[in-house]
């Protein structure tokens, strides 16, 4: 056993220095306590990181570009929004990409949420309630579904996610009903298959819903 | 789990719905004991041992699942295997993005050790499942010294004792608000080790020598230790932090004040406090001090109302009614709020028994916990008394100061540390 003489402590273990004092040791070493751990990866996700410079890189020579012949307007910004857009959901895929049930509910939201944005900024033609919503929702409840099948889950690590998926699917019945669409028929497909959805989870999934619901709303 | 294939779940208890919010890879909120055999541990035997121990401790299989309001723990399939140690102690358990249980086995050499999560469970809990792992796996490794008598395990509650949430048990409700704020207490500061290590010193001595040097003094162990913590920071402090007072934390198990045999949390904290500028700076009067705060808080009065106290913020209707996004940063800065009044902690789980048979297979039982802070826990076992350390930073003078008094003051201490040249 190792010895500190001016710490007057014992070591157990093999160290070179006192872990106290730094002061020299004296004794025999034993065998280690703790296992020396190996060296972690200083690289970890190289792939995304190269991608992210390769995307700064090309903004700014749009930049650049777009400073230099300024005449077809601020158009670099559509760049930054489009690369934006683009790392948020790829930011948001990897983020939750442990869980694939979560996964799909955020991109839904997300997508949505992007979907709305650009359609706003580039005079709100209003393609992204008309066609985008309506279109994605049910994309994502058959996502749901298979994925669940793929993956065996059991009820209650996807029953949830698909109940926020066919919910959803009702939003765009508030915009049918208020009369604001121009094109109405994928938003009637997307209640339609809402409303058959939440019907047929609610009569063959009804209780393992209500009992996944009073875990996930419980006070 | 049921038939339908509806899993059993969970509510967090009171002490636990803090954690999920509050964790972080700096800040893990694990805890580790350690169990050391005189014999290399046989990981087919600890896994067999561990599949046996979790049947008992349904709980153990359980994950962390967000709700709209609260956490809960839910029962889950995923497979629950002993691993070899290759990882930093205490490595975060949650939040990760890989749905994992709330608890780890490892074992390297003569090693044993239980990480556990600290909303599944606390000190206490967690001791009686790392018990009963080691009665499993020591009836398998050593039948033949066991043979004459396979010896009860101390701890036999049923599973339905195992998984009440006493503080609901015992919870009545406060006519007084309780809780105080307290003044800012000085914070240990330094610079971190790398890639959020922690360096752990174990300084093990023999019991009796400690509890004879405590008796000497006219206090107990814990508040010996207490008193030579105390007296250790203040001897790292900046003169201009001094006016700050130092204040040591103390986890008290609230299964010493009611009746429970629950293998959840169930602990209250108390706090000691020592203000180096308004008294004198000798260790005798920091134990003076200690003994004092130990002999008016630890009443039972006292831990009733704190329980309660707690437990009110969580009947509280409003706050309930909050969504869990906008409560994990309310959570969140109530914690940081909380730590401002906080130097350090002590944890003291007190005495392992294991039965008279198998005392003499096992060397010692270690504890140690991972809270942003140093932090020390202690424990005894057989004739030998555990205090171990756990830093996330390069200087150790705390622990210095602290062992080389208790060297002083005649205690043969022993040190066990995960250092090593390269990790300084």
């Amino acid at each position: 056993m190792l010895h500190c003489e001016k710490c007057g402590v014992s070591l157990a273990g093999s160290l070179d220095l006192c872990p106290l004092c730094q002061g020299v040791l004296t004794g025999a070493p034993e065998e280690d306590v703790y296992p020396v751990l190996p060296e972690e990866n200083h690289f970890h996700w190289l792939t995304a990181r190269l991608a992210g410079f390769f995307s700064v890189s090309v903004l700014a020579v749009c930049a650049a570009v777009n400073y230099c012949f300024p005449a077809g307007g601020l158009w670099f910004l559509f760049v930054a929004a489009g690369l934006a857009s683009a790392w948020l959901l790829i930011g948001v895929a990897l983020w939750k990409r442990r869980n694939p049930m979560k996964a799909i509910v955020w991109l839904l939201a997300v997508m949505s949420i992007l979907a709305l944005v650009w359609d706003w900024r580039t005079g709100f033609k209003s393609w992204s309630v008309n066609f985008v919503l309506p279109c994605l929702i049910p994309c994502m409840q058959i996502a749901v579904v298979v994925a669940a099948r793929l993956l065996r889950l059991r009820p209650a690590d996807y029953l949830h996610y698909l109940c926020v998926c066919i919910l959803a699917g009702f939003l765009p019945l508030i915009l049918l009903l208020g009369g604001r669409l121009w094109m109405p028929y994928p938003s009637v497909v997307c209640v339609g298959v809402s409303a058959v959805a939440l019907s047929a989870l609610v009569l063959f999934r009804g209780t393992a819903l209500k009992e996944e619901l009073i875990r996930r709303i419980h006070l | 789990m049921t038939k339908r294939g509806a899993p059993s779940w969970w509510t967090l208890d009171n002490a636990a719905k803090i954690f999920p919010s509050t964790s972080s890879s700096y800040d893990s909120k694990v805890f580790r004991f350690v169990c050391e055999l005189h014999e290399p541990i046989d990981p087919q035997l600890l896994q067999a041992a561990l599949d046996k121990t979790v049947q008992r401790f349904p709980i153990y299989r359980a994950v962390i699942k967000k709700g709209w309001f609260w956490y809960y723990l839910e029962d889950s399939a995923l497979p629950i295997q002993v691993r070899p140690e290759s990882l930093p102690p205490c490595f975060p358990i949650y939040p990760s993005t890989r749905r994992s249980l709330l608890f780890r086995v490892l074992y390297y050499r003569n090693r044993i050790s239980l990480e556990v999560y600290h909303a599944l469970t606390d000190g206490s809990g967690a001791l009686n499942f790392l018990c009963t792992l080691v009665y499993e796996y020591l009836l398998l490794r050593c039948p033949d010294k066991l043979s004459q008598s396979v010896p009860a395990l101390p701890y036999d509650a049923s599973r339905f004792q195992r998984h009440t949430d006493s503080f609901q048990t015992y919870y009545e409700k406060p006519t007084g608000t309780f809780i105080k704020r307290s003044p800012a207490a000085y914070q240990i500061r330094g610079e971190r080790l790398p890639r959020k290590h922690l360096a752990i010193l174990e300084g093990r001595m023999l019991l009796e020598k400690a509890l004879a040097c405590a008796k000497a003094r006219g206090v107990t162990l814990t508040e010996l230790m207490v008193a030579v913590l105390l007296w250790a920071i203040h001897a790292g402090m900046r003169v201009r932090d001094r006016k700050k007072p130092v204040v040591v934390t103390v986890p008290v198990n609230l299964r010493n004040y009611f009746p429970s045999e629950s293998a959840r949390n169930f602990f209250a904290t108390t706090n000691v406090s020592y203000d180096f500028s308004k008294g004198e700076d000798s260790l005798e009067a920091v134990l003076k001090a200690v003994r004092q705060s130990f002999r008016e808080n630890l009443t039972e009065e006292r831990m009733r109302a704190h329980m309660n106290a707690l437990c009110a913020l969580e009947h509280n209707v409003p706050l309930r009614l909050v969504p869990l996004p906008v409560k994990d940063i309310i959570l969140w800065v109530a914690n940081r709020l909380a730590k401002r009044g906080v130097t350090t902690s002590f944890s003291n789980v007190g005495k392992v028994s294991m039965p008279e048979e198998m005392e003499k297979l096992i060397h010692l039982f270690s504890v140690f916990t991972s809270a942003g802070m140093p932090q020390a826990c202690a424990c005894s076992f057989g004739g030998q008394y555990v205090v171990s350390f756990a830093s996330p930073y390069r200087t150790r003078e705390t622990e210095r100061v602290f062992f080389r008094e208790l060297a002083r003051m005649g205690l043969d201490v022993v040190l066990t540390t995960n250092l090593t040249p390269g990790r300084e």
